[in-house]
């Protein structure tokens, strides 16, 4: 549940960031991490942004930590899509929850 | 191969530096996850037993709670979003799973965010979000419900069951059932909270902590720094991403949406002020409020030692159902349903993790 994942901020909007990871983007919020800017690699959270990290650590991180959020996705037998904006195929219910993991 | 060496010269200090009888808890699911995955109870020295405490959140929600969602997703103005772990798990008598599946409206979310914004598409349905998770969540959820607040987005709910992790490591040590030596405090809890919270351990109680990252190594390495401890203290490994502070600004929207309450922890039963109630500003937005639902008292499924698994008393293996009765596939508790469960973990990487 606690899981977060490492990703890098690529750009800004408001108090929105486009974050980055192994060419895959997604937005979260800065709401809590006011402070991050484009470049700073934050660790994520459902969503949000909660710390700054360090870059060849965040790096390190991802194996396992994408290890996990897959099992967590399998454990809810839904696919790896699921962000609200880009529902899965014919059962708009099944949702990602990776962050939840 | 380079990391491998290094949790082996890692184990090999542990075997040299412990001494007897050392037992170690991890409160923290992914913690359970990482260790179970890297084999790192094959790695230790028999001097040293690691067992998991409550840290997996949906595993702590007490069956009541469980069944009051159950209850809120029935409703049929009510659409229950929620993150993905807690579908599955067993409620008294039904499940949101088996809920979804009769018909009931639940939407699986990545995000609190995006529940927000599910209400906002969808005006005619009550939202309603199954705030489950710690410190580390509970902030994602009071910037959601500020957020639904400053767009207008009026049919956007939370039913808050969102806990804190310090207390029941004080009831745990209070109840005095199982020998801790120390803690590997949770990495992303304390994020948010910083390492101050946990002063009580050795202060109180003398009982060291580490919080501790979730590689291999930062989980020997933690585990090495307990050992190495000559006077109980708390020590922070995951210095890359906690500071001591913690998150100021998650810590401040913590206190603008949330009060502590109690809270029911499965396992632990009722710890006062352990949990986070929306506070009475927040009234129209509580969905505990907003709804009137009945539940009928709840109902333990039988044989399931998830309670004592949760306060390290019970090794899952020790559990006369688990693997035989109770797989991920066909959990009977709660502790074998969630990916980070105590019993989930273990299932997965059996052999591994013995």
């Amino acid at each position: 549940m606690c899981l977060a994942l490492p990703m890098r901020i690529t750009a800004l909007n408001g108090s929105l960031a486009t974050i980055a990871t192994e060419g895959l983007e997604q937005q979260c919020s800065l709401a809590l991490l006011p402070e991050a800017g484009v470049g700073d690699y934050v660790l994520v959270h459902a969503g949000f942004a909660i710390s700054v990290i360090d870059e060849d650590e965040a790096n390190e991180t991802l194996e396992l930590l994408r290890e996990i959020s897959a099992f967590s996705d399998e454990e809810d037998a839904v696919s790896s899509g699921g962000r609200l904006e880009e529902p899965s195929g014919d059962d708009a219910n099944a949702g990602g929850g990776d962050a939840a993991g | 191969m380079r990391q491998a060496d290094a949790l082996h010269r890692l184990a090999a200090d542990l075997l040299e530096e412990a001494r007897p009888g050392l037992t170690y808890m991890e409160v923290c699911g992914t913690h359970t996850m990482s260790i179970a995955r890297y084999g790192l109870r094959q790695l230790l020295p028999e001097d040293v037993r690691l067992i998991s405490g409550p840290g997996c959140p949906v595993c702590v929600t007490a069956m009541g709670d469980l069944d009051r969602v159950v209850a809120l997703a029935r409703l049929p103005e009510v659409t229950l979003a929620t993150f993905g772990d807690l579908i599955r798990v067993p409620a008294s008598r039904t499940s949101l799973a088996a809920e979804r599946a009769a018909g009931a409206d639940v939407r699986v979310v990545y995000s609190a965010r995006d529940a927000v914004q599910l209400a906002a598409d969808e005006p005619e349905r009550e939202v309603v979000f199954a705030g489950i998770g710690f410190e580390t969540t509970a902030p994602t959820i009071a910037a959601s419900l500020l957020e639904a607040r400053s767009r207008g987005v009026g049919n956007f709910s939370v039913l808050s069951l969102h806990k804190t992790m310090p207390l029941p490591l004080r009831a745990l040590l209070d109840l005095g059932e199982t020998p801790i030596d120390g803690f590997l405090l949770p990495g992303h809890v304390s994020v948010i909270t910083g390492t101050g919270v946990y002063d009580f351990l050795a202060r109180d109680y003398g009982v060291a902590g580490v919080v501790a990252g979730f590689e291999p190594d930062d989980i020997l390495k933690a585990l090495l720094r307990l050992v190495r401890q000559t006077r109980p203290a708390i020590e922070n490994e995951y210095g890359r991403a906690v500071r001591p502070e913690g998150n100021l600004v998650a810590q401040r929207l913590l206190e603008q949406v949330f009060e502590p309450g109690d809270a029911d922890w499965r396992g632990l039963g009722v710890i006062p002020g352990s949990g986070l109630a929306l506070r009475s500003e927040f009234a129209d937005r509580d969905a505990a409020m907003r709804f009137a639902v009945a539940v009928e008292p709840p109902l333990e499924p039988s044989g399931c030692r998830c309670g004592e698994v949760l306060r390290g008393v019970t090794d899952p293996a020790e559990c006369a159902l688990f693997g035989a009765r109770c797989t991920p596939e066909d959990p009977v508790g709660a502790c074998m349903v969630s990916s980070e469960g105590a019993c989930a973990a273990r299932y997965r990487y059996r052999g591994l993790d013995d």
